[in-house]
């Protein structure tokens, strides 16, 4: 089963329906979450949201909880709230992108994704991470081709994966792709 | 008597037999009680509106800081004429004798229309907004301006100018004793037949020239970047809040991304479909579509929680929602914009236009007005 916290966003269940095509999904709020629930599953999903990750201390408590224990996926707010619990800083962009479509690239670092691979995708984020980023087992693996922000980052060690674009929207072409290659890599 | 326009036809609902007021208590029953009837004739529906305070109660937001005008928060009527007016007419009735109410009021204007944000009230709501979508708490929202004054109106003869005018495809009007709505509205929220749901949402509004056509109209909407987003955001917005009570798999859209043509502009549009899960009750359907996303902004809790500190008088009925609810749960309503209210002696008009980083105040405050203008125009 995979568990999806909702940060009250209105692209959630879109999130909801790519996943529920791979496993069951059980969906709740942040403030609402069920314990016995999110033990019992296999992937725990964050899902995207409007505000900061300093604004969900409960799903920051959930990651730390369950972070190498069980495969956890963060998207968009969900992926910048993974790198603010792995001490990275998430701050303002001077370009905002709201319902953009942009291109990413695959880097050398990914293990799942093909290298120098470009996926056009959509985005909705206002905040993105600063750089330079540190740490033992994150590598950032795509990158926008234009800006170069973050886009994907892998954790293999531990099995935490981010998006800070959408696949869930209809700006990414063929957004299954990425959750099909993330939920079946072990 | 309730006139509304819908694929091409208008239609008009009378002798009404019952008439509910919607409250925060009785709003559950009204909508479950639909499970038990059956649906036998045209005027087996209630038909009717959902106010915006009343919308947002069901998403447990609360409206405090509003200055109130007491106006209904909704009302739903149950027709036993319903009239169809298209190539022909038809008639479909349960009363024997049609005892038709002929007294309309005559039009008065009392005094000349108000605005209740003047221009640098609105700018410093646009820069806080403006704020709030560089900080992420926020992608899109719509403030919300209104037009008042002082009249009696009579809506039907307003209705019938107003559609020469603007006979949009969601148009409807509604008189009662002590209050009437007259609207030109473009845009359907939502339409069920069966397990089959449709949203048609609007994103783009462009007037027309003489040099306008509907495909120069297109390659404007999509090569315009604050358009394309405003539109996109929308999209994937209405796909979110239709997934919430379909089946997996099933939402799609259908048609994207295509030009409306009316008298006097142009709307972008999308269309959205998607097959209802079998155990959604018709209160889930109402709490997942409305209050319609392109008329407040997203993501919408957190949208709706920001305008509603901000804004401080009452939407009433503005982007709530009117239609009808088939006594075999079918329905379709639409988002009530483009609408005047006229109650206590008083109309009001309003309109909204979306806070996107590449707009300017002025802009979109002159759009508001550029909205309301048809509707101004008809107390001329």
């Amino acid at each position: 089963m995979i568990y999806i916290i909702d940060h009250q966003d209105s692209f959630t269940w879109n999130v909801v329906h790519q996943f529920a095509e791979f496993e069951k999904v059980y969906c709740s709020d942040y403030f609402n979450l069920n314990l016995k629930l999110l033990k019992k599953s296999d992937v725990i999903v964050f899902s995207p949201g409007p505000g900061s990750p300093k604004d969900y201390p409960e799903t920051s408590k959930i990651y730390k909880l369950f972070k190498g224990k069980k495969k956890i996926i963060g998207i968009c707010l969900g992926f910048q709230l993974i790198l603010f619990n792995e001490g990275g800083i998430i701050k303002q962009q001077n370009n905002i992108y709201h319902g953009y479509q942009s291109k990413v690239k695959v880097n050398n670092k990914s293990k799942i994704f093909q290298k120098n691979k470009i996926f056009k995708i959509g985005r909705y984020h206002s905040l993105k991470l600063r750089e330079p980023f540190k740490s033992n087992n994150i590598d950032i693996t795509m990158r926008c081709t234009k800006s170069n922000t973050p886009m994907a980052f892998e954790d293999n060690l531990n099995k935490v994966y981010g998006f800070q674009f959408h696949p869930d929207s209809f700006l990414t072409e063929n957004g299954k792709f990425f959750i099909k290659k993330i939920l079946s890599y072990k | 008597m309730i006139i509304y326009k819908f694929r091409n036809k208008y239609k008009i609902f009378t002798d009404f037999s019952k008439k509910i007021i919607l409250n925060n208590s009785n709003i559950k029953n009204f909508l479950g009680s639909f499970s038990n009837k059956k649906y036998k004739k045209e005027q087996d529906l209630f038909i009717g509106f959902f106010g915006y305070e009343i919308l947002c109660n069901l998403l447990n937001i609360r409206l405090k800081n509003q200055k109130k005008t007491n106006f209904y928060k909704g009302i739903f009527y149950k027709p036993e004429t319903v009239i169809t007016i298209s190539d022909k007419v038809k008639i479909s009735s349960n009363i024997k004798q049609n005892k038709f109410n002929n007294k309309f009021n005559p039009t008065k204007i009392l005094s000349p229309f108000k605005i209740n944000t003047d221009f640098n009230k609105y700018k410093r709501i646009f820069n806080l907004f403006s704020k709030k979508i560089k900080q992420g708490e926020t992608y899109q929202i719509k403030i919300c301006t209104k037009y008042k004054n002082n009249s009696v109106i009579n809506p039907v003869n307003f209705f019938w100018k107003l559609m020469k005018v603007n006979s949009s495809p969601e148009s409807f009007m509604i008189r009662d004793k002590n209050y009437s709505i007259v609207s030109c509205s473009p845009e359907t929220l939502i339409e069920k037949k069966g397990l089959k749901l449709k949203t048609k949402p609007i994103a783009g509004t462009l007037k027309k020239n003489p040099k306008l056509n509907k495909s120069k109209a297109l390659s404007f909407f999509k090569n315009n970047n604050k358009e394309t987003k405003e539109h996109n955001m929308i999209v994937d917005m209405e796909r979110n809040d239709l997934s919430r009570i379909c089946k997996p798999g099933t939402v799609r859209i259908t048609r994207k991304k295509y030009v409306e043509e009316y008298k006097h502009l142009f709307h972008y549009v999308t269309t959205i479909e998607g097959n209802l899960r079998k155990k959604i009750k018709l209160i889930n359907i109402i709490k997942s579509m409305m209050p319609g996303g392109s008329v407040i902004g997203c993501p919408k809790i957190r949208t709706l929680e920001l305008l509603n500190s901000q804004e401080k008088e009452d939407r009433n009925i503005f982007t709530g929602s009117f239609g009808f609810i088939k006594f075999n749960e079918d329905l379709r309503f639409n988002i009530i914009i483009r609408s005047i209210l006229n109650f206590q002696n008083k109309s009001e008009i309003s309109a909204a236009s979306g806070v996107v980083l590449e707009s300017s105040p002025r802009k979109e405050f002159n759009e508001n007005f550029i909205k309301a203008k048809s509707l101004l125009e008809l107390f001329k």
